[in-house]
């Protein structure tokens, strides 16, 4: 488990996404340790959100249901991950594969799991943000969409992190398979140095951070998420992903809708499954009109 | 020891100097005890006569309990964002420049107690307390967020990075920082009312009554 945390720890600082770590065409991880990460974090996320049920019931006569629905949160975060992870997986390897990358199923697999644990990392962090507001707030279409928020920036901070390791994993193979790939010792290999092709020293030191780096100043070791420089990809291949976040973003988000209560309103009774009905974004409108007030 | 004007002259010792564990303490216990200072002179709006006395103490725990567990519960969040960033390395010197910032809040904060007590003297109206008190919290948190500009500009200079992740931290803390506000009334104390450390009625939300609030307008 200890193990399993340490390579969440080296995913989240970016270490095992530099170039000089991707150099057998796969991340440095084991999926195994990782599922268990996900799912003792989701795990962590669900007691946070269940919080509100809990509190929510805890004086009155149906206590037993707001410990029923944290328990029940607290296996339906990693479920949710895992379930749209089962869903998205086929489709993600299909594109990955029309788009000429050569990834194997393997490596796919660890750098999808990587990327859950990067969100998972996320949720958990909000966790205390959303306790506290569990604690301190009676309007249940309020945390409905707090938590609503919490999951999309943790699903658009792991999208993002999946999709710029997918490209760095795709220009080393499209190197290695150049015969060009030389990786020096900072991780950025020989012929695709981003420094060839800048602006003059100058204007170096008022230019952004995304185009150049001062001289002055050691250049920043890239974070997990930083997108690489100087690798443009082809315009067809960029659809092809963002197509794909697309439905990854959907998939999630119907699959917890699918999944819900989550939160557990505090004017129904407990159930591990609401019947099917609606959609996740009609719910959230509903949830909004319901916060501004009847119209 | 990190003395208060250090803290508002940006010393580079307030968040580079050594023995940061000592450090980070110091400017935690000037944190507390300046919130302590400023809650105080809040309370004071009932006098200190009977069940009034109350308020005075109850306020003097609550400013600094609203900083301290507005900053432990935004934190986490922002130490993984900072993570994911690639600025880990850089987290030490983040904590200390947030901490001082914090306890510069707090310094601010007690500067104006005089104003507030002024206030208290020539108005007898709760409601107009409670928005010059709201005014001054604001003030202080707009001079604060420069003090936290410039306990930032070295960081960003090392590394653009920072220059987003301050503003999301100042967006974090804002949300939690004004429902935790929101949660620990009363500050000021209704001298109609009786004197309690927290609301009895049930616990509301800041967002969702301000939300109402507009839309009751909106539609009158």
């Amino acid at each position: 488990m200890i193990a399993g945390f340490k390579q969440l720890d080296r995913i989240l600082r970016g270490e095992a996404t530099r170039l000089s770590s991707l150099t057998r065409g796969s991340i440095d991880v084991t999926a195994g340790g990782l599922f268990l990460v996900i799912f003792l974090l989701g795990a962590l996320n669900g007691a946070c959100m269940g919080c509100f049920a809990l509190i929510r019931t805890w004086n009155g006569p149906n206590h037993h249901d707001g410990l029923m629905q944290m328990l029940a949160s607290m296996g339906k975060v990693p479920a949710l991950f895992l379930l749209t992870l089962v869903v998205t997986f086929p489709s993600l390897y299909v594109f990955n594969a029309l788009v000429g990358s050569r990834l194997t199923i393997l490596s796919l697999l660890r750098l999808i799991v990587a990327a859950m644990s990067v969100m998972l990392a996320v949720l958990a962090s909000f966790g205390t943000i959303v306790a506290f507001f569990s604690f301190t707030t009676t309007s249940y279409p309020f945390m409905l969409l707090l938590n609503v928020v919490v999951f999309a920036i943790s699903g658009v901070l792991g999208v993002v992190f999946l999709l710029q390791t997918l490209r760095r994993l795709a220009s080393i193979i499209r190197a290695e398979d150049m015969g060009v790939m030389n990786v020096g010792a900072a991780g950025q290999p020989a012929g695709l140095d981003p420094r060839s092709d800048q602006a003059p020293a100058g204007a170096e030191e008022y230019a952004p951070h995304d185009s150049v780096r001062s001289t002055v100043q050691p250049p920043p070791i890239p974070g997990a998420l930083d997108a690489m420089e100087g690798r443009i990809l082809g315009s067809n291949v960029k659809a092809v992903f963002r197509i794909w976040m697309i439905v990854f973003a959907t998939v999630g988000a119907q699959m917890s809708w699918v999944l819900r209560p989550f939160i557990g309103n505090p004017n129904q009774p407990f159930t591990l499954f609401r019947p099917r009905q609606s959609s996740f974004f009609e719910g959230v409108v509903h949830a909004l009109t319901q916060l501004i007030g009847r119209w | 020891m990190i003395y208060p004007s250090e803290i508002l002259r940006v010393h580079p010792t307030t968040v580079t100097g050594p023995r940061s564990i000592r450090a980070a303490g110091s400017l935690l216990v000037l944190m507390i005890a300046f919130g302590l200072l400023y809650g105080s002179a809040m309370g004071l709006f009932s006098g200190v006569r009977g069940q009034h006395v109350w308020q005075v103490i109850y306020s003097a725990l609550k400013v600094p309990m609203l900083m301290a567990v507005t900053f432990v519960v935004a934190l986490p969040s922002f130490f993984v964002l900072n993570t994911l960033m690639g600025v880990r390395e850089d987290f030490g010197r983040v904590l200390r420049a947030l901490l001082a910032t914090q306890a510069g809040l707090t310094i601010i904060l007690a500067s104006f107690a005089p104003f507030t007590l002024l206030w208290y003297v020539s108005c007898a109206n709760y409601q107009a307390a409670i928005l010059f008190n709201a005014m001054m919290f604001g003030l202080a948190s707009i001079a604060a967020q420069r003090l936290l500009r410039q306990y930032y500009r070295p960081l960003i200079r090392a590394n653009p990075v920072h220059r987003p992740l301050m503003r999301i931290w100042l967006g974090i803390f804002a949300f939690v920082g004004i429902q935790m506000g929101y949660v620990l009334r009363p500050f000021i104390g209704d001298p109609a009312a009786a004197t309690t450390f927290l609301r009895t009625d049930p616990w509301g939300n800041a967002y969702v009554v301000v939300v109402q609030l507009i839309f009751s307008i909106v539609r009158h």
